[in-house]
Formats: structure tokens, sequence, C-alpha cells
């Protein structure tokens, strides 16, 4: 268990904290835009910086004060930091205890091909293999990763990523990964922490942050487009037994959603729907096939703004009829041509109400 | 593609880099044709016939002893601060890099002065290295401090920026994989900085070997090679003085082509 209480650092221009954290033998990945201090964050657990005030421990011994190679905080670096002097072999060998350790985990990380050669001769994916070996070679009591992936092609860093996601499942300690990925951290996390100016706006697990963020910075940093202001307009429709829904205005809209959070009738709240959760068709046509069509999926109607492909799916803009806001949806390949989306194009929107999360 | 500056001759254009090879040509010319010119004024026979005169076989020996001794006493003292100086920030580490240059612009007959403000006969420490057997002027104890004060700085920066150039990440790295800090500089940063260690010790010696100004304050005896040639100069004419030049020319360039050849190929 690593825990960070209390912990804070300020350096010119920026401050880091208060920060409280608990890591369970789990994946914590720390999401945050650049500058939200996140490789401040690993600095300080790995003894890099000290902390100005709190407390941090490693399975209940204090490890800040305890000088980096005491601490057993394996540290993965975005470039992997090899020693350019020394082979590969020489790297993971710089770390281990005993000669096995570097066997083994050439085997675990498939670099065998590359132990003879020096880190300039590595690709960017054998690179990070090898920083991962060597790191793991001095048996740390937990792993910090900054952004590892970032660095690396598409193809590889996919696959590296699945990767590392069975190679955690293996590991039985704390893992801290950092990323400014939305998609590598919930592929990763077992739960995701989100910074922003230095302090932690939300932990929870990856259908948490997504689904029902705290803040709109949430929201928005982890891809939800669609923020509306809207005022609870009625509570409770259906009896007690259904009260978990609530009816919204949004200019001239009236939408139900799920009622996540306590709000009350006459709150001003912000509406937030994933662009993936909204499903777009030709008028008419969007309910077809839809689980929720028939207990109330709003239908919202309005034309195409513009439409980008995505590669694997679609990302369209539509001005809504009834609201002075765009609504982002994404779309399957699919979905785009049935609906027969083009610029301008009239278009119906369905979204469940257990698609609208309200922020108060 | 970009252009290449060959491509942008071929299309009839000013090629600058050209131009910057003209105007550095007329600088190293300015450097070599001297060197030649007087090794071409020598006859070899002169020149040998000084090698094997007493006086410059002695000044030749206290040149390679004291200047060797003095890069030696610059390594141990030097790298540890510019190693401090390469990883320290802030105010602190300016003002010691300001103090570490100043040898550097001081002229050398100033710092022999100075020197013997401290060590010369009758001060303290100048009494008290007579009275235990190692006087501090007159000697080559003498020789090795006057050298030291001014080719030191050679080490402390030429190491500094070397240190420098090595990514701290990498220290961090080598720590968090639980290597104490010494042993990180021991087998990280040392050997990536190592070329240019070996540079900045090459640079001290090479000083040493030509410094006149504060051995001549400090240490008129054991004649240096410098030493030397001032007085095959004054005494015997600058005719008399040329041989024992070359001599020191042939002596600096063939220590620097040895050290070179160790920094290029550095702990391997």
């Amino acid at each position: 268990m690593l825990e960070l209480t209390g912990l804070r650092k300020s350096y010119a221009g920026f401050a880091f904290g208060p920060a409280d954290l608990a890591v369970d033998s789990e994946v914590l990945c720390v999401l945050g835009p650049s500058g939200s201090g996140k490789t401040t964050l690993l600095s300080l657990v790995a003894g890099i910086l000290s902390p100005d005030a709190g407390r941090i421990a490693l399975d209940g011994a204090r490890l800040d004060g305890v000088p980096p190679e005491r601490r057993r905080t394996g540290l993965v670096f975005q470039d992997g930091a090899l020693f350019p002097h020394m082979t590969a072999r020489e790297n993971v060998a710089y770390a281990a205890d005993d000669g096995d350790a570097v066997e083994t985990l050439a085997d675990l990380l498939e670099i065998r091909d590359a132990l003879d050669r020096k880190p300039a001769a590595l690709s960017g994916g054998e690179r990070q293999r090898v920083a991962l070996a060597r790191t793991l070679a001095a048996d740390p009591g937990a792993l910090l990763l900054d952004e590892p992936l970032s660095s690396l092609d598409a193809p590889i860093r996919n696959r590296l990523r699945d990767e590392l996601h069975d190679l955690f499942d293996s590991l039985d300690i704390p893992v801290v990964y950092v990323t400014h990925d939305q998609r590598t951290a919930t592929a990763l996390g077992d739960r995701i922490a989100i910074l922003r100016d230095g302090t932690v706006e939300q932990v929870g697990s990856p259908e948490d942050v997504l689904d029902r963020p705290d803040s709109e910075f949430v929201a928005r940093f982890t891809g939800t487009d669609n923020l509306f202001d809207a005022t609870v307009t009625r509570r409770g429709e259906g009896g007690d037994s259904e009260d978990a829904v609530v009816r919204l205005r949004v200019g001239d809209l009236r939408l139900r959603a799920a009622a996540s959070a306590d709000s009350s009738v006459g709150d001003d709240v912000t509406a937030c729907v994933r662009p993936s959760r909204v499903r777009l068709g030709s008028p008419g046509d969007a309910r077809i096939g839809e689980a929720d069509s028939g207990d109330g999926g709003n239908v919202l109607r309005g034309t195409v703004r513009r439409w980008l492909n995505e590669g694997d799916g679609y990302r369209v803009v539509v001005d809504l009829r009834d609201a002075p806001v765009p609504l982002t949806a994404r779309a399957t390949p699919h979905r785009f041509e049935r609906a027969g989306i083009r610029d301008g194009a009239a278009v119906e929107a369905v979204v469940p109400p257990a698609a609208i999360h309200l922020i108060r | 593609m970009f252009p290449t500056p060959s491509r942008i001759d071929a299309a009839g254009r000013f090629d600058w880099l050209s131009a910057t090879l003209l105007l550095g040509a007329v600088l190293l010319c300015y450097y070599l044709v001297p060197l030649l010119s007087l090794l071409v004024s020598q006859s070899p026979a002169a020149v040998l016939g000084r090698l094997s005169s007493p006086a410059v076989v002695s000044a030749a020996t206290t040149s390679l002893l004291a200047s060797t001794a003095s890069a030696a006493v610059a390594t141990v003292f030097g790298l540890p601060l510019a190693y401090w100086l390469a990883r320290a920030d802030g105010r602190p580490a300016t003002l010691v890099t300001a103090v570490v240059v100043l040898p550097l612009v001081l002229p050398p007959v100033v710092s022999g002065m100075v020197l013997l403000t401290v060590v010369g006969p009758g001060t303290f420490l100048g009494d008290l290295g007579e009275s235990v057997g190692v006087p501090l002027t007159r000697s080559l104890a003498g020789v090795v401090l006057a050298q030291t004060f001014v080719a030191s700085p050679f080490v402390v920066v030429t190491a500094k920026s070397a240190f420098e150039g090595v990514d701290r990440s990498l220290e961090h790295a080598s720590r968090s994989l639980g290597k104490s800090r010494l042993s990180t500089v021991r087998r990280v940063t040392l050997p990536l900085a190592w070329p240019g260690v070996v540079a900045g010790i090459t640079l001290a010696f090479a000083r040493s070997m030509g410094e006149f100004g504060a051995t001549i304050m400090l240490a008129y005896y054991p004649r240096t090679m410098p030493v030397q040639i001032w007085v095959s100069f004054s005494t015997l004419g600058l005719e008399n003085a040329f041989p024992v030049a070359v001599v020191l020319l042939g002596v600096a360039v063939a220590t620097l082509v040895a050290l070179n050849a160790l920094g290029t190929n550095p702990l391997e």
C-alpha cells in the first residue's frame, strides 16, 4: 500500500497539493493535462523532489526523508532513461542482484534479441521494455511510470499497452501510471485520479470518472464534449419506485435524466453527455434497434453542422433545433452511413436518460 | 527535402559555409605559420644539441613532473567542485563559478604576486613549509602551486560543462534503482562525462607546461621550460632560445596527442 497524505510541494510558479492518495496492489492511473503536476507527484514519491509538507508511506514505512536509493520505488521514465554507455543487458544487470534476474526478465519482456545492443540501437518499444525490465530487476515495492508509451508510434503503443495490462496484473505491488492520454488511463487503470493544477480533482474507477465526473473539468478532460447548462424542473416522476428520473430544461428542450446527483427542483445544474452515448439516425430512424427507445429516450432534432472522420468512427456536431447549443455525437461507420450524415442534413439524436449525468 | 549548401551553390548563389571556412582559414594560418617557421628555422642538429644540454634536460624534467602533479591536484580537487557546480542551482553556484574563473582572468604575474602574499617567505604558510622541509617557493612545490592556481580552472570549467551534459534523469534512474549517489557518479555520470573531463585535464596540463608568469614569481628555481627559454633569451639572445622552444613545443604536442588518444576511447 502506497499512501500519500497531505503532500505538498511548491516551486516558482507552481504549487502541488495538498494531495491525498492511497494505492493498494492495483494500478492507479494519474491523468491530467501537461503542467498539472503528474511528474511532480512521481518525483515526490521517488525521492527526486522532497515535499514541503505531508507524508509518503510504502507498506507502512515512511518514505519522505529517505534517500531515493532506499525507497524501493521503481521509476520508469518517459524516454526510458537507459544508460547510453551500457548495453541493454548491462542496463538490466545494473539493477539486478543476481544474473538470473536478467534472464528471467529478458524472457518476460521479450527483449532477448535486444540484450547485446546499446540503447541508441534499440527501437522505441525495445527501449521501454528494457527500461521496464531494469526497473523490475531492482525488485521495487511500488512501480511508478511516467508516460512510458507517449513517445511510441500508435501500433507499438497499443501492443505494449496490452502487454503492460497483463504485466501489471501479475505484479502484486502498487502501480502509479502517469499519462495525459485518457484511453491509456481507462485501459490500464483499476482506478483513475484526475489531476488539475496540482490538486487531485477526482479519484474513482474508469467508469466513475468517465460516466460520472465530479466537475466540468473532469468531464471535458475525459472527453465529454456535451456540457449543457440546465435547470431541474421536476423530480421523482413516476412514483418513489422510479424516482431515479429528473426532468431538465435546456433552452426550449425538455430532457429526462437519471437523477445521479441529489438535485432538487429549480437547481441549476450542468448536464453531461458523452458523445459515444448519443445515437444518431435520420429523422424517424434513430430509435430503431434501441433497447431504451421505448422508455423515454430523449429524442433531439437538429441539423449536421460538421463531421470529422476519426479513423475508427465519426465525430458529428449537430445544431439542435430547440436549444442554442451544439450536440457532439460519435457514430460508428455503420451508423454514419445509415443516418445519411452530410453537412446540413436533418438528423435525430437519441440520448438515453441514463447517459445524462448531472453536475451541481 | 531541404536544399543542401552544395545545391544552393549549383543554383549560383553565394555559399556562406565556404565563406566561414575562408575566414577561419586566415586564423588557422596565423596559428600554424609561426609554429612551422619556428620548426624550419632551427636545424635538427641545434635542437638535438640543446636537448642534451643538462639545463634543458633538467628544465624539461621539472616541467613534466610539475605539470603532471598540477594536473593531478587540479583533478582531485577540481572534479568534485565541477560536479557540485553542475548539479547546484541558484546564486551560490553562480558566485562559486565566478571565483573559479578568477585565476583565468588575472594576469599570471599578478597571480604569482597574490600567491606570494600567502606562501611567500615570511608568511605563515611559507614559514610553516620551510620548517617542515617543504619550501613553498624556489622549489618544485612552488612550481606546482603556481601552475595549479593558473591551470586548475580549466579542469573545473570544462568538467562542469561535461557533467552538465549528462542528463539528470539518468542519475535519478540510477538512484531509484538502489544505487547511492557516489556509486551513481562513478558508474553513470563520470563514464558519460569522461571525454569532457579528459579534455579539461589536458587543457590544465597544457596550461601548466606553458606557465611562466606566476611560476617565475614563486619559483625561479628549479627552472621549468618556459623559465629556461626566458633565461636563454635574456642571457644569450633570441637565437639561443629557439631550440629550447622547439623542445617545449615537441613535449607539449606529444603530451596532447597521448592524452587525446586516452580521451577518445573512454573506459573501453
